[in-house]
């Protein structure tokens, strides 16, 4: 049975089009098979500034069964593409766990069992790899992840067909933003701006004090580090709908890579990039400088663990965070060893971060 | 007196106290000067021979076995020997143990109190022996006589003589031999068949317990793989085993020297001028006449160094012998021979090595319970190899030799170790071998942790030391006059002196030996292990396919097992790059180059091909692989012949 959708067609001819190279070599050609997958990670992540984000490099690895270690990779990237074709084939959506549930196993004799997959994480290189393979990304293949992105404000969305105003008039409560974004469609804009927050809680203490409303602003937060449809969002948001987008995490060196994670991309998604990555977008706080200039009560700043420390040394070697800014904030934060989390404007009182901070840093920045 | 001492302690208090305090001393102190029979001595003391209560048929056991062995080495007789452990009466712990050898037996006149009088042996001499003491079989003789109301029943026959009888008991107290009965044997009561012999059967109470009885087992099984001459049956109450002699070669006998001159002290010196009474010599010839190594010259090198004037040897008094004992502690002499000792040697350890007899205990449940038969079954290794040292310890010559058996039937690690052909069971942790085992790293074998650990992730060991991981079986045999016991149980060896550093280099040595076999050996472990990972996962491969592709899936899973195969046994060695979505130029330009390739390889190494030709189970493929490989080390190849 054949999908009905043409683009599935096309993503299961090319999964054909791998098996049967692999058969072919097997059987007709007589040699060993291998996959040529790009390589993913720092030393095949690459600095284009043309596009100004991080992109991939040439560098490929070979995945076939020629080795103990690889012999089990193997099995598992086909096991898994055959398991995204028939996904396709009977065309329901699964997420990322549920094609690890899907191709459970166990391997061997009774004397030498094991697990197929020793856990989700294999399972889910397995459904990159593919993607790497096909170049396509797992959206389309209907493989999503569970929700967690979400977004408030004078904005309507089409899922399915079903209209989805996020507009919300009692300020109480956000809408989820959809990862099965095929199905996903983007059908009026109101906003003058976008504004991206790291954590779920500080984007609900802003939308409570009708930060919305009065700036007439959409946020948005991954609720931590943003998953894809999250970040595809706020791409479309900036380059299609053509609002500025400005980006506020915490002062930590974690919260700085979740920011840049929207702004530059990320090593273990640079073959995404284009898809993901807003360059246009501006990340204004909260800077390690902002403890300072907004003289955060000691109490209310964290001290650095020394993972924290390694973190933004690892940070400051990387090419493509060589920009003065940047380095000027690691280098405060490395001298002072302290960190603080957007929520420690709360000390100043529950309306400060939306009605003092944010509209400071807001003009600062030409935004309002 | 009373009431005057009360008044007193009133008085002067502590003095009196004190004063009667030394009464009871006085009265304490009363010693009895007795003089102890030898026999009531080691009964009393006998962990001093290692015969303590769980110990007691397991000291028995070797004692038998160790008397016999001795007996038929001394005279080169291939020894048969026949021992027998059966429960007689369950309920008051009774056993009877006898054992039966075709030794030079003991002339007739002599068996009593070779058997019942402790300190008697024709074992004092300068030679390797097993037994030295003249104290084992005396100490069965004794128990048997203190715990039971059982006769020690006794037939020997030494060359031309009758075979006779005894009922024999030990009058403890006095360490003389009882004879309760004797005769001479008529041929249809006969119990030694050949031209000489002994046999002795004892009652002995004693409790068994499991760990005991498979110490008895072990015993037995590795005496067999020093041994292998012999043939030795086991008869126990859960069968018989029988371990068949491999060979017919046997070590040559160690033979008696004089004393080394580092070892003359004032009672060796004495003894020999003593031998040496009635003929009129010399002190310069008595020397030269009762150590070895000692010339004319150097013995009068001595007597000159020690300022002594020239006089009838006897007239030296202990004063001025003392001088000759200390200038021989400092003066140079060659090395002590090695004559008196008798190693193994590599012929005889390999046969053993290669034919390790292991007992196996079949558990079978029938109606009446579960029941266990008792079966022997030979662990052939794919490798061995010896290596040997002679050193000088605690000033004695002393000979290491090292063994390893590798891979084969044999499945884990074992290390066995031997003094004077003795195994040593007890102790392992505190013996010497397992400080030098610890110490000398496999890297020596040219493998790295890292392979070992890799291959033989699923080995259950308790220890962390990589070589324990692999299946091999070493083995140390250190023989000498004086072996560095650490106990007075004689079951672990101290590192005393050098023999540590001996053993060391022993070992290197071994590993340097076999590091190439064993690295093919490992590399054939490897393949193993690919093939069967080959086997797990082609299936889910083979499914993947044909679900997606119209394709035959029996083929493809054929071809794909051929390749395998093909690709572990190192035919096939380059893997395409496959390029993705496709570029079939380049693929065809890879292509063409690995079929170059591969002509060269088939050049190269048609020897090869038949390494792994059966894709499959486990157990086909390393058997393949150690025929190919027992060919090619030729001790292995001469015990084929044979």
């Amino acid at each position: 049975m054949a999908p009905k959708d043409r683009r599935h067609q096309e993503i299961n001819n090319k999964i054909r089009k791998i098996m049967k190279n692999v058969g072919d070599d097997i059987l007709i050609q007589g040699i060993m098979p291998s996959l040529e997958i790009p390589k993913v990670g720092y030393d095949n992540t690459v600095w284009s500034d043309e596009k100004r984000m991080l992109t991939i490099g040439n560098k490929t690895v070979q995945i076939g069964p020629n080795s103990s270690k690889k012999i089990p990779t193997f099995a598992q990237y086909l096991v898994m593409a055959n398991a995204i074709r028939k996904l396709l084939d009977e065309e329901m959506e699964s997420t990322i766990r549920g094609m690890y549930y899907a191709t459970l196993s166990t391997v061997g004799d009774e004397k030498n069992q094991q697990k197929f997959w020793s856990g989700q994480d294999d399972s889910d290189d397995a459904i990159k790899a593919i993607e790497l393979l096909t170049n396509v990304p797992r959206e389309e293949f209907s493989v999503t992840s569970k929700p967690k992105g979400m977004i408030s404000g004078p904005i309507t969305l089409s899922v399915g067909g079903d209209l989805i105003d996020c507009n919300l008039g009692s300020r109480a409560t956000s809408q989820l933003i959809p990862t099965n974004i095929r199905d996903l469609e983007i059908v009026k804009v109101k906003a003058d701006f976008v504004m991206v927050v790291e954590k779920d809680t500080v984007l609900n203490n802003i939308r409570k004090s009708g930060f919305i409303q009065k700036y007439n602003a959409i946020l948005l937060t991954g609720s931590g580090e943003p998953d894809r449809a999250t970040r595809m969002m706020v791409k479309v948001l900036n380059e299609k709908w053509k609002k500025p987008v400005v980006i506020f995490a915490d002062a930590d060196p974690w919260g700085l890579g979740i920011a840049l994670r929207y702004k530059i991309g990320s090593e273990s998604l640079s073959y995404d990039s284009d898809r993901l990555v807003t360059p246009n977008s501006k990340v204004l706080g909260m800077m390690f400088s902002d403890i300072y200039e907004y003289n955060i009560p000691k109490v209310a700043r964290l001290a650095a663990t020394q993972e924290d420390l390694n973190r933004a040394n690892d940070m400051k070697k990387k090419p493509w965070l060589q920009d003065k800014r940047w380095k000027r904030e690691l280098n405060l934060f490395l001298e002072h060893k302290e960190k603080c989390e957007l929520d420690a404007f709360f000390k100043y009182g529950f309306k400060y971060l939306a009605d003092t901070y944010l509209p400071n840093k807001l003009r600062e920045a030409g935004v309002i | 007196m009373t009431s005057k001492v009360t008044t007193e302690v009133l008085e002067k208090g502590t003095k009196q106290v004190k004063t009667i305090l030394q009464i009871a001393q006085k009265q304490k102190t009363k010693i009895r000067y007795d003089k102890k029979a030898e026999s009531e001595f080691f009964v009393d003391n006998s962990a001093l021979a290692g015969f303590t209560g769980e110990r007691i048929l397991y000291m028995s056991v070797r004692e038998l076995i160790e008397n016999s062995l001795d007996s038929c080495e001394i005279n080169h007789i291939l020894p048969v020997i026949h021992l027998r452990l059966k429960l007689l009466d369950g309920l008051n712990d009774l056993w009877t143990i006898s054992c039966k050898d075709n030794g030079i037996g003991i002339p007739s006149e002599k068996v009593p109190v070779a058997v019942c009088s402790f300190l008697t042996s024709g074992k004092y001499v300068e030679k390797q022996q097993r037994g030295l003491f003249g104290v084992g079989l005396k100490m069965i003789a004794a128990f048997s006589t203190k715990d039971t109301d059982h006769p020690l029943r006794v037939w020997s026959k030494s060359e031309e003589e009758s075979q006779c009888y005894f009922d024999l008991r030990t009058d403890i107290g006095t360490n003389k031999p009882i004879t309760l009965f004797k005769k001479n044997v008529k041929n249809d009561e006969s119990q030694i068949e050949g031209d000489s012999g002994f046999k002795v059967e004892a009652v002995l109470r004693a409790k068994l317990s499991p760990v005991t009885k498979n110490k008895i087992y072990d015993y037995v099984s590795q005496t067999s793989i020093v041994n292998p001459y012999a043939i030795i049956t086991f008869e126990t109450d859960e069968g018989k085993v029988t371990f068949k002699r491999r060979t017919e070669i046997m070590p040559n006998p160690s033979r008696e020297v004089l004393p080394h001159p580092y070892d003359m002290d004032l009672k060796t010196l004495k003894k020999a001028i003593l031998n040496f009474m009635n003929q009129k010599t010399t002190l310069q010839g008595i020397l030269s006449n009762s150590f070895q190594k000692m010339s004319n010259d150097k013995a009068k090198e001595i007597i000159t160094r020690a300022g002594l004037p020239i006089k009838p040897a006897d007239k030296y008094d202990e004063h001025e012998l003392i001088k000759v004992v200390n200038v021989c502690k400092h003066t140079k002499f060659q090395s002590p021979n090695t004559d008196h000792l008798s190693p193994i040697g590599e012929k005889i350890l390999t046969v053993g090595m290669t034919s390790e007899y292991s007992i196996i205990l079949n558990k079978e449940t029938g109606n009446s319970g579960s029941q266990t038969q008792l079966s022997a079954k030979i662990l052939k290794p794919a490798l061995t190899a010896y290596s040997s040292r002679i050193c000088i310890v605690n000033n004695r010559p002393t000979i290491v030799e090292c063994g390893i058996a590798y891979g084969g039937d044999i499945p884990s690690f074992k290390l066995f170790r031997f003094a004077n052909k003795i195994p040593l069971l007890y102790d392992e942790g505190s013996d010497v071998a397992r400080e030098v085992i610890s110490e000398v790293g496999i890297n020596k074998m040219g493998i790295s942790k890292k392979e070992v650990k890799e291959q033989y992730s699923h080995v259950e060991t308790k220890s962390d030391r990589t070589v324990e991981y692999l299946p091999i079986h070493i083995f140390f045999h250190i023989c000498s006059t004086k072996i560095p016991y650490k106990t007075a149980g004689k079951e672990s060896i101290a590192s005393e002196g050098d023999l540590k550093k001996y053993m060391k280099s022993c070992l290197s040595d071994l590993y340097r030996k076999v590091s190439a076999q064993i690295r093919r050996e490992l590399k054939l472990k490897e393949d193993e292990n690919k093939l069967r990972l080959y086997k797990h996962y082609i299936p889910f491969i083979i499914d993947a396919i044909s679900e997606s592709i119209k394709i035959d899936s029996k083929k493809l899973s054929i071809a794909f097992q051929n390749l395998a195969e093909r690709y572990v046994s190192g035919e096939l060695t380059n893997i395409t790059k496959q390029i993705f979505p496709d570029s079939n130029q380049k693929r065809n330009q890879i292509n063409n180059k690995k079929n170059n390739d591969k002509k060269n390889t088939v050049n190269n190494d048609n020897g090869n091909e038949n390494n792994l030709n059966k894709f499959d189970t486990r157990t086909s493929v390393p058997k393949h692989g150690n025929k190919t490989k027992l060919d090619k080390i030729n001790i292995h190849r001469k015990i084929t012949k044979k």
